[in-house]
């Protein structure tokens, strides 16, 4: 049986009151896509819930600069509509247009997904190829903590319990720069994914590899950057011959980090085809 | 790789239950003085569209509106035991106990008919009963009910059709195990990705032989909706058990293909007239997604000229079947 | 600026009332914090249309429009619909006055157990307020949160295209 109290403020500092009045007692919601199933199951117990869907300072996507920031209850289809986040990140908008379905996608949020630090929440390895900037809000004040280091260890963040994500800072990618989400399921709606892509791609005029990102998902514990294997093209015309040796070097970067697991022999080798065919596609595509 | 195959699937499926276990299926009518009827039957309709056959077989037999007719259905309190709601049989036995009782009630009101009418070769269409040779001698179904009331007639009926059958010889196994079969083939159109495992389902063409179909509309839904049934069967539907206890107790790990999943469905019924059938219909429930998976699993054999014995035939299994033991899991 | 409401913690959970407007009608309830809208929807207000398929968001039996959008009632707790528009399934017609995408899966079969039913149509609803004319792959992405056992889909777009060529 649940029992908790429930508050929705309507503005930031009204939110951050309560956290740091009820720190380790009380759970944000925002789409809830994550926390009601979690809450039906009896997996969590907070005396209190704090709704952040109605709070102003969380929402909308605006660029300054160089610099876009998303509002950490920007839903998925927020993403995928905005005109924003196609030009400027659209491996984003690719990754938000894939999430679960069309209900799911109108109340899952961004924050959201990052604050669950799930092995399989898509929008950790997307954000991670951008560098992405957590805002970290709390009634001490406000903070940046770049991505990579908010989440360290699966299904717990790093940010303190009186902190909330306010929004996530991405800086635009130079010119020419090329990007592309893939997401290998075991049904096209509905499935969480079996393994994901992010790659970044910019390549010089002789079409050498200038800058390459890639952060594969679902396969690790906490995704991130697989910069030996970025290491091993950067620089580089990528011919067969070398593609070949990279993807054989993501399934070895791969087992690295998670040792051999029931799934691994699967997931090596298709792994490495799936990064190999994503990158082919975005090579051609230039 | 991306790899292309079609493969077929065939089939026969015995409707009802055979091997002469018992198989019959009861229905009542009642005839109201206004023409309004009241039927009732034990069988269960949670879709597949036995409630609306019903009515129109007996729209048939009694020349009156069908959606006039009221039907109750698997309400043990009222409804005569018509059997369980599986194995095919709904068309084929209940439709035949409706039309044995929508045929009882015609012989009733046939008789009052010839009285009012003089005339002893009648036709009930459209609401009227008629003389064949000379339809101005007519009378509308509604005033036929009220004088069958009138004359004090038991427009009140029930009938039951027995559709168990004898069993085959213990000894050879030879014999008419079902009183008659459906028959079906699929073809199916696959694609391969042998990096991924993944088979993508292009097309499926299914051609069903359903002696007659009382409601073709009602039959391609049957068949496009089990075609579905089979695509995940084949592809994707697993429950996995540890120790006793099911792993995949959700729609989210148990799961059906989504709109996005089922490809372009092509649909052909044959009709094959049944003689022992309503109208010639036999049935469509269970055939409707058996040939699916041999249909699909024969394609994936054509395109990769392996054939898989571990289903589902899903990412890793597929994998796993065309790179050997240490791939796949 | 909303003062925090504080509440003394007994065991017996305090209702709140909830204000939302349901199919075009202010509505009033109390609830329970824990109740879902979906709860709220069929056992309070008694509009059984809308299904519970699983609870968890993974079937779109339950999915209603909130502010104009297809959401799934099951994962929005009532309280969080507080001032908002929710549209469902009996608020797309009447009897007397079927929604033309109602008509339009009655005429070309598109309904045989009825259960993902109500969620199909306010997933096709949502669709054609936004984009009257859709594609077939369109019609699909709508639907595809919307698990459907018995029809393989297939009459189910046909009516939904057939609707968008009405009107």
């Amino acid at each position: 049986m649940q029992s908790y109290e429930y508050y929705a403020p309507r503005s930031l500092p009204e939110a951050l009151e309560y956290l740091a009045e009820n720190t380790g007692n009380c759970r944000i919601i925002a789409g809830g896509t994550d926390l009601i199933p979690a809450l039906r199951k009896e997996d969590i117990h907070p005396a209190h819930l704090l709704n952040i869907l109605e709070i102003v300072e969380a929402r909308g996507i605006s660029e300054t600069g160089e610099t876009v920031r998303i509002g950490a209850i920007t839903t998925f289809n927020d993403l995928a509509d905005s005109e924003l986040i196609r030009k400027e990140f659209p491996l984003l908008a690719e990754m938000a247009l894939l999430v679960g379905g069309p209900q799911t996608r109108n109340r899952g949020t961004i924050g959201g997904n990052i604050s669950s630090a799930a092995p399989a929440a898509d929008g950790l390895p997307v954000l991670l190829s951008l560098d992405a900037e957590l805002e970290l809000s709390s009634r001490r004040g406000k903070r940046s903590l770049p991505l990579n280091e908010a989440i360290t260890k699966a299904w717990t963040p790093a940010w303190d319990d009186d902190e909330m994500i306010t929004a996530i800072k991405v800086n635009k990618l130079p010119p020419g720069t090329r990007t592309k989400f893939y997401k290998l399921a075991r049904r096209k709606a509905l499935a969480r994914s079996r393994m994901t892509i992010s790659l970044i791609l910019r390549s010089g005029s002789g079409g050498e590899i200038e800058e390459l990102r890639f952060v594969p998902g679902s396969v690790m514990p906490v995704p991130r950057r697989m910069e030996e294997v970025e290491k091993l093209l950067t620089g580089k015309v990528p011919t067969d011959e070398l593609l070949d040796r990279a993807a054989r070097a993501v399934g070895e970067e791969m087992v690295k980090v998670t040792g051999i697991r029931w799934s691994t022999g699967y997931k090596k080798p298709v792994l490495g085809n799936l990064f190999r065919i994503v990158l082919r596609q975005l090579i051609t595509a230039g | 790789m991306k790899k292309r195959g079609v493969g077929y699937g065939s089939m026969f499926y015995g409707l009802g239950y055979g091997f002469s276990r018992t198989d019959i299926a009861s229905a009542t009518l009642a005839l109201n003085q206004d023409g309004s009827i009241i039927a009732r039957s034990g069988e269960v309709e949670y879709g597949q569209g036995s409630d609306t056959v019903f009515c129109q077989i007996i729209a048939e037999e009694l020349g009156v509106d069908y959606i006039a007719i009221k039907l109750i259905t698997a309400d043990t309190d009222v409804t005569p035991d018509s059997g369980p709601t599986s194995a095919s049989r709904l068309t084929f036995v209940g439709g035949n106990a409706f039309i044995k009782v929508s045929r009882s009630l015609k012989k009733l009101l046939h008789g009052v008919a010839e009285e009012i009418l003089g005339e002893n070769d009648l036709v009930f269409r459209e609401g009227m009963v008629f003389s064949r040779s000379d339809p101005e001698k007519s009378i509308s179904f509604k005033k036929l009910a009220g004088e069958a009331y009138a004359r004090g007639v038991p427009a009140v009926v029930t009938e039951w059709y027995n559709n168990t059958t004898h069993d085959v010889d213990p000894e050879t196994g030879q014999g008419d195990a079902y009183a008659t079969y459906c028959w079906a083939t699929q073809m199916a159109e696959v694609e391969v990705d042998t990096e991924t495992g993944k088979v993508e389902v292009l097309r499926i063409v299914a051609v069903t032989d359903v002696g007659k179909a009382l409601n073709p509309l009602n039959c391609e839904a049957q068949i496009e909706g089990g075609v579905a049934q089979g695509l995940g069967y084949a592809l994707e539907e697993e429950i996995k058990e540890e120790g006793g206890y099911v792993k995949t107790e959700t729609l989210g790990e148990y799961m059906i293909p989504t709109s996005l999943d089922v490809p372009p469905i092509e649909v052909h019924l044959l009709e094959v007239a049944e003689p022992k059938g309503p109208y010639g219909a036999k049935g469509v429930g269970e055939p409707a997604l058996i040939p699916t998976p041999p249909a699909v699993l024969n394609a994936v054999r054509d395109a990769l000229g392996l054939r898989i014995h571990k289903l589902p035939a899903n990412l890793e299994n597929v994998y796993q079947l065309i790179h050997g033991e240490e791939a796949g899991n | 600026m909303k003062a925090a409401r504080k509440v003394i913690m007994v065991k017996v959970q305090v209702k709140t009332i909830l204000k939302m407007t349901v199919n075009g009608e202010p509505v009033e309830v109390a609830v329970d914090p824990t109740w879902t809208l979906l709860r709220v929807i069929r056992e309070e207000l008694g509009l059984t249309g809308t299904k519970e398929g699983c609870g968890i968001g993974d079937c779109g039996a339950c999915t209603v429009l909130m502010e104009g959008k297809p959401v799934n009632s099951c994962l929005v707790l009532a309280l969080q619909a507080e001032g908002k528009e929710v549209r469902t399934v009996e608020g797309l017609g009447t009897e007397e006055n079927l929604d033309p995408l109602q008509e339009s899966f009655i005429k070309y079969g598109a309904v045989q157990c009825g259960f993902c039913t109500p969620g199909m149509l306010i997933s096709a609803r949502a669709l054609l307020d936004k984009n009257p004319h859709p594609t077939t792959e369109e019609i699909k992405v709508a639907i595809s949160g919307n698990l459907c056992r018995c029809t393989g889909y297939v009459k189910i777009i046909q009516a939904i295209q057939q609707a968008a060529q009405q009107g």
